[in-house]
């Protein structure tokens, strides 16, 4: 990276810090107010980024620091000066990979951009469920991926994917030497595949009988297990979100609940992804 | 009296007539009106579960009142509690939580609101209801025969509101309206 660049963002970074002081110390500091007989400072309450909704509209720059929306009639609306002050305050602040250059460079290249917005039915982004279930009769962790899909006249949450390791365990990739040895020959049809009694004799190896264009659908695998009573859910026990709708960008957001002014749903991963290498990661989310 | 004028004035101002149709898609300003319908039912919630709570309401004031804030929610609502200590969530039905509140084995208790109300966008589902979720947070402390602090905790309330498209008869007039109820309720204690 050229000096004057880093010159220029270490010289943002100490502006973002005043402003942030303002933003947080100055003007909602004034939230300190009654609440029947207790004296509440409700400072951490406003920071606090309370829903992915608001994470969307603080994003974009669509609401004030006390979460009135504006509209695109709104001189503020989306104002890329003021995004780029409020944009540091989504990310978590205790984490230097999300605190550091890369940041600085990210919330550069969202507000250099006009298409730099975060759509809710703009797909590329994506819920991580943890959640337990109890697999025949043992407590097991599986994680789910969601994510909307249009439908009729509005919009849903579907699953797009399981991740469960006992499912991949089921499917290792093999070494090719081992996967040689496992095949029927071009001429089994001549004699009514008599021979096929082979591939079910190592059974733990059955795939390698099929095309090279075969992929484990551990989805189907899922729904299988659940329909025949092995696998029952018992409760949600995380939430994530990953998002990979800006361009070149992939972030992670989480929930932070802990005291001060950074709380909420946060930025709690960043990672520079060129759009030609979104495929492989998408790949996990939506096979 | 006033509160009952408001909400006459925000019911007015959401009918409307004729081309169902075409007013399925809302305006940002039919937008912000349901927006403050939903918050004045948010708002009863929060009245409700005060008075609910209180170990001054009478017994019966109590069940009263508990008709009155289950009325406010969808039939199969939910409510789903979980705390720092115990993060999994308690599923409860709406009526079923609010006689919880009801007994609860305090001497006194006081239940605050923040003034915070935040409403998310609406989006619409498959079957072209608004869903939108308005977070509200609660103040609540227990106190035992002394007087003193038993138990305190500020939770997150996630209510969900769906906002549909009604329509009745007056005068021989079909005349659509913009209906707001409560859904499921997630309910999560924050940081101390």
């Amino acid at each position: 990276m050229q000096i004057h660049h880093i010159v220029r963002f270490c010289k943002q970074k100490c502006v973002f810090t005043g402003l942030l002081f303002l933003v947080l110390f100055g003007q909602l500091s004034a939230q300190n107010r009654s609440v029947g007989q207790v004296d509440v400072d409700e400072t951490a309450l406003y920071a606090m980024t309370k829903q992915m909704s608001q994470f969307f509209s603080r994003f974009n720059n669509e609401e004030d620091q006390f979460g009135k929306k504006r509209f695109p009639s709104d001189a503020d609306y989306r104002n890329q000066e003021t995004r780029k002050e409020r944009l540091p305050l989504l990310f978590d602040q205790e984490n230097p990979r999300t605190t550091g250059t890369l940041r600085d460079f990210f919330i550069e290249d969202l507000t250099t951009s006009d298409k730099s917005f975060l759509k809710f039915t703009g797909g590329r982004w994506f819920a991580e469920v943890s959640a337990s279930f109890m697999h025949k009769g043992k407590e097991v962790q599986i994680i789910l991926i969601l994510m909307i899909e249009k439908e009729n006249l509005g919009s849903k949450w579907v699953l797009s994917n399981v991740y469960y390791p006992a499912f991949n365990k089921m499917f290792p990739a093999g070494e090719l030497i081992d996967r040689e040895k496992h095949f029927l020959h071009p001429m089994s049809h001549e004699l009514d595949f008599m021979n096929i009694y082979k591939a079910f004799q190592t059974p733990e190896v059955i795939e390698y009988y099929a095309s090279k264009a075969f992929k484990a659908d551990y989805l189907t695998l899922f729904f299988y297990e659940v329909k025949q009573g092995n696998l029952r859910f018992k409760s949600v026990d995380n939430l994530k979100f990953h998002i990979f709708q800006i361009d070149n960008w992939y972030f992670e957001v989480r929930w932070f609940n802990r005291s001060g002014n950074n709380t909420g749903w946060l930025i709690s991963n960043l990672m520079y992804a060129p759009e030609n290498e979104k495929d492989n990661l998408l790949m996990f989310y939506q096979p | 009296m006033r509160k009952i004028n408001l909400i006459l004035a925000l019911m007015i101002g959401l009918i409307a007539t004729v081309n169902l149709q075409a007013q399925d898609d809302l305006s940002a300003e039919r937008k912000q009106a349901i927006d403050s319908l939903a918050l004045e039912k948010v708002r009863d919630l929060s009245k409700y579960i005060s008075i609910i709570g209180s170990k001054s309401t009478p017994w019966s004031e109590a069940n009263r009142v508990i008709d009155r804030a289950e009325e406010l929610f969808m039939l199969d609502a939910e409510i789903g509690v979980s705390s720092l200590a115990r993060p999994e969530i308690d599923y409860y039905k709406v009526r079923q939580y609010f006689e919880r509140l009801m007994r609860l084995n305090y001497d006194r208790v006081e239940i605050d609101w923040f003034k915070i109300e935040y409403v998310s966008d609406l989006q619409r589902q498959p079957d072209g209801t608004y869903v939108g979720v308005i977070t509200i947070f609660q103040k609540f402390k227990a106190y035992d025969k002394e007087g003193g602090l038993v138990y305190e905790d500020t939770t997150k309330k996630d209510i969900t509101i769906y906002v549909k498209r009604k329509e009745t008869q007056i005068g021989g007039r079909i005349i659509g309206f913009w209906d707001v109820l409560l859904g499921d309720m997630r309910v999560k204690e924050t940081s101390k």
